[in-house]
C-alpha cells in the first residue's frame, strides 16, 4: 500500500511538472554585478530557513534541521538530549550563534537540539563547514544561526500559533509586535510539552518518564537614533524541564532541568563608507540532573558569559571592503563537580572583500586569538567566487578553524586536564552553484582534517580522562536543490539534500560512530489556491555504535516520511489551519541504539494573524 | 527547463521509492542445540552506561565463542549495564544494574525462567545460601544511606527481606553461616566489611580496613580483602593495603601496605597463592609468607591490553578481560599460572567477568 501510494505522489507530480512554494531558500548565489560588499562570506554557501518552514516543522531544532538540512542528529528518543553532526565532526563541533553570540554549553561544548525552540526566531540560517574566523570556537562543522529580524513601520500586529497532537503533545505560541518608522518592539511567548508516552512499535514497551515541557519568551527592540544610527535589543529566556525516558522499563526514573537567559545589546552604524556594530551580551546557563525524580538530590552546572564585540566595515572603494574585528569574551562557570573558575578570551580579526571584477571576487581573513589559558591558534579563511554566467557560479574556500576545551575537559574534578590543546581543523571546498530561473542546484565537495580531537578515553585504570587524542580525516560531498514550477494555479515545488561523508579516525582507519554514509532528505510541495500539502521525507544511512566498526553493533539504516496539510482562511489568508501525520508509514526507527522513535502520529494547529 | 526539471524529478521519484530500509543483516554467530551451554565458560558484557548492549558470551571447551547467547535464546536485549552473574543449581542469575533487574535463566539452556523487579535497585553482586540468594543493592543514587543486601527466597524469586547496610556493598563470600561484604563504596568510598548472620539475616557487625576494599577470598579460617585505596584522581588519594581477616575473632591480623600511588585491583586464590593486578601486571601473594612481592609475575604488556576489566583463575588457568576503549568489543586472554599466552576470543561489549559452566 505505502509505495503505491508512494508511486502514485510521484506520478502526480511528475506529471503536473515542478513547482513553488518558499520553503527552502538556497541563499549565496547572489549575482555578483550588483553587490554591495557586505560584511558576510561570499565565498561558502549558506540556507536560509525562514518563518513559514519554521511554522511547518515542530517546534525543536532537532526536527527542523533534520528534515530540511544536511544535517544529522542522534537523538536519545523524541524530545530528548539530541546532538547534531555537521559533515561528519562530533556534537560539540557545530558552533550555534544566538544574534551573532555563541550559545553553545561551556561545560559540555554541546547545543541540545532540543532545548531550541524554534518558535522564538523569525529566521534560521544553516551554514556547512568551518567558519572559526567568523564564528569562534566549535565552528568547525558548521554553524548555525538563529536570528531575530527588526520590523520597522508595520504598526501592531499579533500571531497566535496553537498545536495540539499525539501524546497530549501541544504548542501554544504567541507573538505580539509593535513598529513604527523607527521605532520596533517585539515580544513572543511559547510553551511547548508533551506526555511523550509514544509505544515502542512491535514490542509491548512504552515510553516511560519521556514528557517534557519548555517556556520560551523571546523579546526584542529597536530604535533609529538618526538615519545612520540603530540601537537594538533582543533577550531569550529558556526554562526547560525534561524527565528522561526509561532505557528499560525498571530503571530508575531520572530528570533534567535547563535554564538559559540570553540577552544582547546592539549599536549599528551605518555612515557613509563605514558601517560598524558595537554588540554587548550577557548570557547564562544552567542544568540541574537529577538521577531519582523522586529525590531532591541533583547535580548542576552553571556557567555565566560576558560578550563584548566590535565589528567595523570600511568600504574603501566601491569594489573593496575591509573589515576589522575585536572580541573579548569572559567565561565564570561552576558546577558540583566543576570548582568555580573564570576565563578570558579575545580575539582580532582582519579581513579584506574585493571585487576584482563583474564576475570574480576574493576574500581573505585572519583571526588571532587572545587568552591565558592555553595555546592561541591562528586562524584563516580564503575564497573566491566566480560567476561564469547567470546559472553557473564557482566557490573555492579554505579555512583553519579550532575548538577551545570544555568546562568539563579542562576543569572536572580529579579527572579534568588544563593542559588541553584546542582541536583544530583545516578545511577546503568547492561549491558550484546552477541557477535556472527558481531552480537552484549545489553541488559542493570538501575536505577536512581535524587534529587534537579532545575526547574523553579510558587510562590504564579504567578512568575516562579527557585527551587531545586522534586526528581524524574527513571528506565528503553535499548536494542541494530547489526546483518549483507554476501550472496554471497549481504551485509545485521541490527541495531536496543528500550528503555523503566519510569520517575516518587516522590512527583506526575507522569511521567515527555515529556518523552515517549517506543522508538524504527531500520535500515536495503543492499549492493551490487556499490549499497546500507537503510531504517530507527522510533517508538516514546506517551507522556504527562501536569504535571498531563491528558489524553486529550497527544501528540500521531508516526512512520517515511526513505528510502535512493547510488550508488558509480570511481575506488576507491571515488564518491557517492544518494538520500533519508524522511517520506517516509507521516506520520503527531509533537514531540512537535501543532509543526508539515515535510510530505514526498526528498533530493540528491553527495559526491566527491578526 | 522544464525537461531539465523532470530529469530530476524522475531521479527523485526513484529515491522516495527506494525508501525501504535495509533487512537486518544476519551476522555470521554460530548457535548451539538447546542445552549445549555446558562444558565451556559464559563471559558477562557489561555495555555500555544506558546503551542497553549488555550480552553474554559463551566459550566453549573446544574454543568457539558464541556471542549474544541471552537475545539468541530470548530473542530480547540482556538490558542496560550487565554487572554480574551468579549460579545456582541448574539456573544463572544475571544481574543487570542499570536495569534493575535479575535475569533468571537455565543455565544450560539459556531460557529465561523470570525476571525478577521488585525490591532490586542497582543491583551489584550475587552469592546463595541454602535457598536463598544475597545480592547486594546501592539503591538510589542520591541517596547513600540506602544501601542493601536483598535477601531473595529462591521458591517463587521474591526479595523477602532487605539488609540495611553501609554505603558501596560490592563482593560477598561466604563461611560458616556468615556473609562477608565489602563495602567498596558505589556512590562514595568505603572502608568497612559487613558480616552478616544468615541464620538471622542480621548485620552481625563490621569490620574496618582501608579504603575501596575490592577483593575477598576466604582460605582456611581466614579473609583476605584487598583495598585498592582512593586513587589519585579523586583528590584525597590513600594507600592500598591487603588485610589477612581471623574469621574466628574478626579482627584483623596482618595489613600488608602498597607504596603509595599503587592501586591494585581484584583478588583471586588458586594453589594457596593470592593474585591480584595493578594495571597491566598480575601480582602474586605466598599465604604461607604473606608479604608483597617486590616484582610483578607476568605482565600483559605484549597483548597491549587497554583496560584490564576482568580477572580470574580457573583450573591453573588465568583468564583476563580487556574493555578496550569501552566503545568497541573486548577481549579475553588467558595465560598459564607462569603468564605464557595460552589463547584469545574476541567477545563483546565491555567484559568484566567469567563464569564456568561444567
Amino acid at each position: 500500500m505505502k509505495y503505491f501510494i508512494l508511486t502514485l505522489l510521484g506520478i502526480l507530480c511528475f506529471l503536473q511538472g515542478a513547482a513553488q512554494n518558499d520553503t527552502i531558500n538556497v541563499l549565496g548565489e547572489v549575482l555578483l554585478q550588483d553587490i554591495r560588499l557586505k560584511d558576510s562570506s561570499y565565498t561558502r554557501n549558506y540556507t536560509v530557513l525562514n518563518d513559514s518552514v519554521l511554522k511547518r516543522n515542530q517546534a525543536s531544532l532537532t526536527n527542523l534541521l533534520n528534515f530540511n538540512s544536511n544535517v544529522y542528529f542522534k537523538e536519545n528518543g523524541a524530545g530528548m538530549v539530541s546532538s547534531p553532526s555537521f559533515r561528519g565532526t562530533t556534537a560539540s563541533q557545530t558552533a550555534v550563534l544566538w544574534n551573532g553570540i555563541n550559545i553553545n554549553s561551556q561545560t559540555t561544548g554541546q547545543t541540545d537540539f532540543n532545548t531550541i525552540n524554534t518558535r522564538g526566531f523569525d529566521q534560521i540560517v544553516v551554514k556547512p563547514g568551518g567558519s572559526g574566523v567568523e564564528d569562534g570556537s566549535n565552528a568547525i562543522g558548521g554553524s548555525i544561526y538563529l536570528e531575530n529580524i527588526l520590523e520597522y513601520h508595520k504598526g501592531f500586529r499579533n500571531s497566535v500559533f496553537l498545536n495540539y497532537g499525539s501524546f497530549n503533545t501541544y504548542g501554544v505560541n504567541y507573538k505580539t509586535a509593535y513598529s513604527e518608522k523607527n521605532t520596533s518592539f517585539s515580544l513572543g511567548y511559547s510553551r511547548n510539552g508533551s506526555d511523550n508516552d509514544y509505544p515502542y512499535l512491535g514490542t509491548e514497551r512504552k515510553n516511560k518518564n519521556g514528557n517534557y515541557h519548555n517556556t520560551n519568551i523571546a523579546l526584542s527592540g529597536g530604535i533609529k537614533l538618526s538615519r545612520f544610527d540603530e540601537i537594538r535589543l533582543f533577550s531569550n529566556i529558556y526554562d526547560g524541564k525534561r524527565n528522561f525516558s526509561l532505557p528499560t522499563p525498571n530503571a530508575l526514573a531520572t530528570k533534567y532541568y535547563d535554564f538559559n537567559t540570553r540577552s544582547l545589546l546592539e549599536w549599528g552604524r551605518n555612515y557613509k563608507r563605514i558601517s560598524s556594530s558595537a554588540k554587548l551580551a550577557y548570557i547564562t546557563e544552567d542544568y540541574e540532573y537529577y538521577p531519582n525524580v523522586n529525590n531532591d538530590f541533583f547535580t548542576y552546572g552553571n556557567v555565566e558569559s560576558l560578550f563584548v564585540k566590535y565589528n567595523l566595515n570600511y568600504r574603501l572603494t566601491k569594489k573593496i571592503a575591509l573589515q576589522g574585528k575585536l572580541n573579548y569574551t569572559r567565561n565564570d562557570g561552576e558546577g558540583s563537580d566543576i570548582s568555580q573558575e573564570i576565563r578570558n578570551l579575545g580575539s582580532v580579526i582582519l579581513g579584506i572583500k574585493h571585487q576584482i571584477s563583474d564576475k570574480v571576487l576574493y576574500e581573505v581573513s585572519l583571526r588571532q586569538e587572545l587568552n591565558e589559558d592555553y595555546e592561541n591558534p591562528f586562524l584563516y579563511s580564503a575564497g573566491i567566487g566566480t560567476q561564469f554566467t547567470d546559472f553557473y557560479h564557482l566557490k573555492i574556500n579554505t579555512s583553519k578553524s579550532f575548538r577551545i576545551p570544555t568546562y568539563n575537559d579542562l576543569y572536572w574534578q580529579g579527572v579534568g586536564n588544563t593542559e588541553l590543546s584546542p582541536e583544530l581543523s583545516y578545511q577546503g571546498e568547492i561549491s558550484n552553484l546552477f541557477k535556472f530561473w527558481k531552480n537552484t542546484f549545489q553541488f559542493t565537495v570538501y575536505y577536512n582534517s581535524v587534529e587534537n580531537l579532545l575526547s574523553w578515553v579510558p587510562d590504564v585504570s579504567g578512568v575516562w580522562r579527557p585527551q587531545n587524542t586522534e586526528r581524524v580525516e574527513i571528506y565528503g560531498l553535499e548536494t542541494m536543490f530547489h526546483f518549483q514550477e507554476e501550472i496554471g494555479a497549481h504551485k509545485f515545488a521541490l527541495d531536496g539534500t543528500y550528503a555523503y561523508t566519510v569520517s575516518e579516525n587516522q590512527a583506526t582507519q575507522n569511521q567515527l560512530i555515529y556518523v552515517p554514509y549517506h543522508k538524504l532528505t527531500a520535500s515536495l510541495s503543492y499549492a493551490i489556491k487556499n490549499f497546500s500539502a507537503y510531504y517530507q521525507y527522510l533517508n538516514n544511512g546506517e551507522v556504527y555504535t562501536t569504535t571498531d566498526n563491528a558489524p553486529e553493533h550497527i544501528l540500521d539504516n531508516y526512512m520517515v516520511a511526513n505528510l502535512g496539510m493547510e488550508y488558509a482562511l480570511g481575506k488576507n489568508k491571515n488564518y491557517e489551519v492544518g494538520v500533519q501525520l508524522l511517520n506517516l508509514w509507521g516506520a520503527s526507527y531509533a537514531s540512537v541504539l535501543n532509543r526508539p522513535m515515535p510510530g505514526r502520529n498526528f498533530n493540528a494547529y491553527l495559526n491566527l494573524n491578526f | 527547463m522544464k525537461k531539465n526539471s523532470n530529469v530530476w524529478l524522475l531521479l527523485l521519484i526513484a529515491v522516495f521509492l527506494s525508501s525501504c530500509s535495509k533487512d537486518d543483516e544476519t551476522i555470521e554467530n554460530p548457535t548451539l542445540p538447546e542445552g549445549e551451554y555446558t562444558n565451556g565458560f559464559f563471559v558477562l558484557n557489561e555495555g555500555g552506561f544506558t546503551y542497553s548492549n549488555a550480552s553474554l558470551s559463551f566459550i566453549s571447551e573446544e574454543g568457539t565463542v558464541y556471542n549474544a547467547v541471552f537475545s539468541a535464546e530470548n530473542n530480547r536485549n540482556l538490558g542496560d549495564v550487565a554487572q554480574s552473574m551468579g549460579f545456582h543449581e541448574d539456573l544463572a542469575y544475571i544481574l543487570i544494574n542499570n536495569s534493575n533487574t535479575i535475569e533468571v535463566v537455565n543455565r544450560y539452556t539459556m531460557e529465561s525462567v523470570t525476571t525478577l523487579e521488585e525490591g532490586i535497585l542497582n543491583p551489584r553482586y550475587i552469592i546463595f545460601d541454602d535457598n536463598f540468594a544475597y545480592v547486594t543493592n546501592w539503591g538510589d543514587p542520591a541517596d547513600i544511606t540506602d544501601d542493601y543486601i536483598a535477601v531473595i527466597n529462591l521458591e517463587n524469586y521474591e526479595v523477602v527481606q532487605k539488609i540495611e547496610v553501609a554505603e558501596g556493598p560490592e563482593k560477598l563470600v561466604k563461611k560458616n553461616g556468615k556473609i562477608y561484604v565489602a563495602h567498596k563504596g558505589g556512590w562514595g568510598y568505603g572502608n568497612t566489611i559487613s558480616v552478616i548472620n544468615t541464620a538471622t539475616n542480621s548485620l552481625q557487625t563490621s569490620i574496618e580496613v582501608n579504603d575501596v576494599p575490592d577483593g575477598l577470598v576466604v582460605k582456611g579460617d581466614f579473609l583476605y580483602v584487598l583495598c585498592s585505596g582512593k586513587a589519585n584522581w579523586t583528590g584525597e588519594e590513600t594507600n592500598a593495603s591487603l588485610f589477612k581477616i581471623n574469621l574466628a575473632s574478626q579482627m584483623v591480623e596482618e595489613e600488608l601496605q602498597f607504596p603509595v600511588g599503587t592501586h591494585p585491583g581484584f583478588l583471586e586464590e588458586n594453589n594457596n597463592t593470592l593474585h591480584y593486578v595493578v594495571e597491566r601486571d598480575v601480582f602474586e601473594v605466598d599465604l604461607a609468607t604473606f608479604s608483597l612481592p617486590t616484582s610483578a609475575l607476568f605482565s600483559t604488556q605484549a597483548q597491549d591490553i587497554s583496560v584490564l576489566y576482568g580477572f580470574t583463575i580457573h583450573n591453573d588457568v588465568i583468564y583476563i578481560a580487556d574493555a578496550e576503549d569501552y566503545s568497541s568489543n573486548g577481549e579475553i586472554f588467558t595465560y598459564s599460572l607462569d603468564g605464557e599466552l595460552i589463547n584469545n576470543y574476541s567477545v563483546q561489549l565491555v567484559p568484566n567477568g567469567f563464569y564456568f559452566n561444567n
